[in-house]
């Protein structure tokens, strides 16, 4: 059959049609796109037929796990036995191997499948109940012990002799077991014709401190010592046979370190920052403690990490294994530091104006942003080393988390400002201060009225008026009253506010004062009371680095508050390898990506709770 | 394996004298290709553990009953077909835990795959392809050993199915040489050991073969 390049019949389109349904993007234009399509098809069909010959490769190369005893019938079988001759009153374990063919030998055979037969059972028999490979001598004499197993025999032959047992010795003679553990006795015998037999399942065991170690009189562990509790006197093991006996002495000590666990497991902590590991020991007794400030940390790769105390303080990116051990036990995590690398540095404010007269010195807050290598920007405020170039001009410190002040401390020369520098490693940066010596004027309240919910509260400052004609916020350093403390308190609010927060409703006066100073105007605090009915958080993405805020806002029965910098809110998040709270403290609401994954944002606020999901992307 | 791979290279030769390019057959086509096949090493499964079963390289067959596909149709080209395969390996070791002993008896695969495979006609005799095909195989263990001593047997229908690509070379109008690679797999078919206890192995199969074509 032949035909023109350019018909089509219908038979083939309705072939094609079948095979190529859903091959075609909705949008392409099947026939001019033909040449190219057909060209991507026959390479992805080729490509698929490369994985396939690399997937398939030459097949199954794992260890086998089953036995062929099976499928090679046993041709043969050989006993074995600790000893071929015993005295009487004692007993000896015997072993049957096979041989299969010739091709597998010297596997064990299960006892179960054996049968065995003593040609004197006067002499020695198997009297042992559930372990029918145990033979035990009863008089003096020569018996021949034969196994079967299926159509397969073979013998044995004992000799049972008159000995009789003089000394019993047990070992090991004197242990010191910790708590937890069990410890394992055997008993040997040394008989009247000068021989020594393993008499460890025919004695009698006991313990004279059962609550001190108990031990086991059953067969198939027989000689087995639990420990019971810590003492420091020692218990008393016996193994007595006939009327003979040996004795060990067995101290119970305290629990050991069986092994340390560090949470979290594999931990990931953004860079120029700290992350706290936990080490818990499980001791031999399954007990469990917290043994951070016990076990001895480290880091292979200290430029990328250290850790003191159970702290790990990220540089730079990379990974390193951290270790913590304790005498011979230890454990090991990978730590991944994430974030990327800093690349510079910027002080905010860059400049600023203080004053310092007589004994007012009023402080500004200064805080550093760091630019990192992945492209993200955060706080690094406690991070940085601050360094003030005159200290008897303006000092700087870190308060807590990510609060910085600089403080005024004496008036710096007219037009030559003082330094501030933020450093971390060889990066800087540099802030102006000025302290000037105007005389304080006045204090204000922000706002002279508030209307805060019982519970929750409000932010207010106190800003300063100087004779110059500057103002500066001193709300962290001033005196506050309220005139009744059943309505409304001042309480620190993060970041150096103060929120008036509503306690009773009603309304009450604030009044504050710095500098020897009161406010022109006290502020009228009215304080409703409202029933709170939930909390709303929204869930949201945040890429590794960088800093997103998550509100909370509090559903009343008639209104609805941003309560996410409400100090009583309790921030928390399951997940720190995926991310972390920037600062509880002076940055609520404020979540930090630490790597991709999701994690939990959880808020508690007014008795409510509410979780939502955060999601960390790449930066 | 190096008979087949001799076989091989014999029959390629005459594809050096191949004259200029043919047009391009549509329509209705049987065919049958020849070649080696190698089982790969296949885990053996049953309620005791895992062992593996290594087979010999063998010969493979098929027959194909397919249509080409009218060329410079607007919907793609290739043709689609019917194909019996016949393959059949030898066991040559079995590996338990405690080591590797000499195989015996065989492992047959019958299989009925419709395919699909994409030509491209480049302009010369040389066409590359590739496709797929999926089906039915029933694989037979026959008198498989152990060291001489019984081991399984039994057959087992299983889906199946295969991955190929190679060139078709047009020799004439109607006559196309077939030279191609496939691999073939299906799902696991189950035995019965000699105790009666059930046992089930990977069975895939990497084939190399030399066909014909002929158009009508």
């Amino acid at each position: 059959m032949r035909r023109t390049a350019n018909r089509v019949s219908d038979t083939d389109k309705c072939m094609l049609t079948v095979l190529h349904a859903g091959w075609y993007p909705p949008e392409y234009n099947k026939r001019t796109k033909r040449i190219n399509l057909q060209g991507v098809y026959m390479i992805n069909l080729l490509w698929s037929v490369f994985f396939v010959m690399l997937l398939s490769g030459c097949g199954w190369n794992g260890t086998p796990t089953r036995s062929g005893t099976d499928f090679i019938p046993l041709t043969s079988i050989e006993i074995t036995a600790d000893y071929s001759t015993i005295a009487r009153g004692t007993s000896a374990k015997l072993t049957v191997k096979g041989n299969h063919a010739g091709l597998i030998t010297g596997d064990i055979i299960n006892p179960d499948q054996v049968t065995w037969v003593t040609s004197q059972p006067g002499v020695a028999d198997f009297k042992t109940s559930g372990i029918p490979n145990r033979v035990s001598g009863l008089t003096p004499g020569t018996t021949i012990l034969t196994a079967t197993v299926g159509s397969v025999k073979s013998t044995y032959t004992l000799a049972v002799s008159s000995a009789t047992v003089t000394a019993v010795t047990v070992t090991p003679v004197a242990p010191s077991v910790p708590n937890g553990l069990t410890q394992q006795f055997a008993a040997t015998g040394t008989f009247s014709d000068g021989t020594t037999q393993i008499l460890t399942d025919d004695v009698t065991w006991a313990s004279s401190l059962l609550g001190v170690a108990t031990i086991s009189d059953t067969y198939g562990s027989k000689g087995l010592a639990q420990t019971q509790t810590v003492s420091v006197t020692p218990t008393k093991i016996s193994a007595t046979f006939g009327i003979v006996s040996g004795t060990a002495d067995m101290t119970v000590t305290p629990a050991a370190l069986k092994s340390i666990a560090i949470t979290p497991a594999s931990p990931s902590i953004l860079t120029l920052s700290a992350g706290k590991l936990t080490a818990v020991g499980t001791y031999t007794d399954n007990t469990t403690s917290d043994i951070t400030s016990q076990v001895t940390w480290s880091s292979s790769d200290t430029s990328v990490a250290t850790i003191s105390g159970g702290t790990a303080t990220v540089l730079k990116s990379g990974s390193t294994t951290i270790g913590a051990s304790l005498g011979t036990v230890s454990q090991s995590t990978s730590l991944k530091a994430t974030g990327g690398n800093l690349t510079g540095i910027t002080i905010t404010p860059a400049t600023q104006t203080l004053v310092k007269k007589d004994a007012v010195a009023t402080t500004g807050r200064i805080s550093a942003t760091g630019t990192f290598s992945n492209g993200s920007s955060r706080d690094i405020t406690g991070a940085v080393t601050w360094t003030a170039a005159d200290t008897s001009l303006a000092t700087a410190a870190v308060a807590s988390g990510t609060l910085a002040w600089v403080t005024a401390v004496a008036v710096t020369p007219k037009a030559v400002p003082t330094k501030v520098t933020a450093a971390s490693g060889s990066l800087s940066a540099t802030a102006t201060v000025a302290v000037t010596a105007p005389l304080l004027q006045s204090i204000a309240f922000s706002t002279t009225a508030l209307n805060p919910t019982i519970g929750t509260s409000a932010p207010i400052a106190v800003n300063a008026t100087f004779d110059d004609g500057t103002t500066q916020d001193v709300t962290p350093f001033s005196t506050w009253t309220s005139n009744d403390l059943t309505k409304a308190t001042v309480a620190a609010g993060g970041l150096g506010s103060e929120r008036v927060t509503g306690v009773g409703a009603g309304t009450t006066t604030l009044s504050a004062t710095y500098g020897g100073k009161t406010v022109l105007a006290p502020a009228t605090i009215t304080v409703t009371s409202r029933n709170l009915l939930s909390l709303t958080l929204s869930p949201g993405n945040v890429s590794i680095g960088n800093k997103a805020l998550f509100p909370v806002t509090a559903n009343y029965s008639d209104v609805t508050v941003d309560v996410t910098n409400e100090p009583t809110a309790s921030w928390s998040i399951d997940t720190p390898n995926v991310a972390v709270l920037a600062d509880s403290v002076n940055q609520p609401g404020q979540v930090v990506g630490v790597d991709t994954g999701t994690a939990m944002l959880t808020v508690t606020f007014g008795g409510k709770s509410q979780t939502a999901k955060i999601t960390v992307t790449g930066p | 394996m190096k008979q087949t791979f001799r076989t091989l290279i014999a029959l390629c030769l005459p594809l050096l004298l191949c004259g200029q390019v043919q047009a391009q057959h549509s329509g209705p086509y049987v065919g049958a290709l020849l070649g080696g096949n190698a089982l790969v090493d296949a885990k053996s499964t049953d309620s005791r553990g895992d062992f593996a079963l290594t087979f010999k390289p063998a010969l493979m067959g098929s027959a194909v009953l397919g249509w080409d596909f009218e060329p410079g149709n607007s919907m793609g080209e290739g043709r689609v077909e019917l194909e019996y395969s016949h393959r059949s390996n030898s066991l040559d070791r079995a590996k338990f835990s405690e080591g590797s002993f000499a195989g015996e008896g065989s492992m047959t695969a019958d299989s009925l795959l419709f395919n699909f495979f994409g030509v491209v006609h480049n302009g010369s005799r040389w066409s590359p392809y590739a496709g797929v095909g999926i089906g039915v195989a029933r694989v037979e263990a026959s008198g498989l050993q152990v060291s001489g001593y019984s081991m399984a047997g039994g057959s087992s229908f299983v889906f199946a199915y295969q991955v190929g690509a190679g060139v078709d070379v047009a020799l004439t109008n109607r006559l196309n040489l077939d030279l191609g690679y496939r691999y073939f797999g299906s799902s696991r078919p189950k035995f019965t050991e000699v105790a009666g206890s059930k046992f089930e192995l990977d069975y895939s199969n990497h084939s190399a073969v030399l066909g014909l074509r002929v158009g009508f």
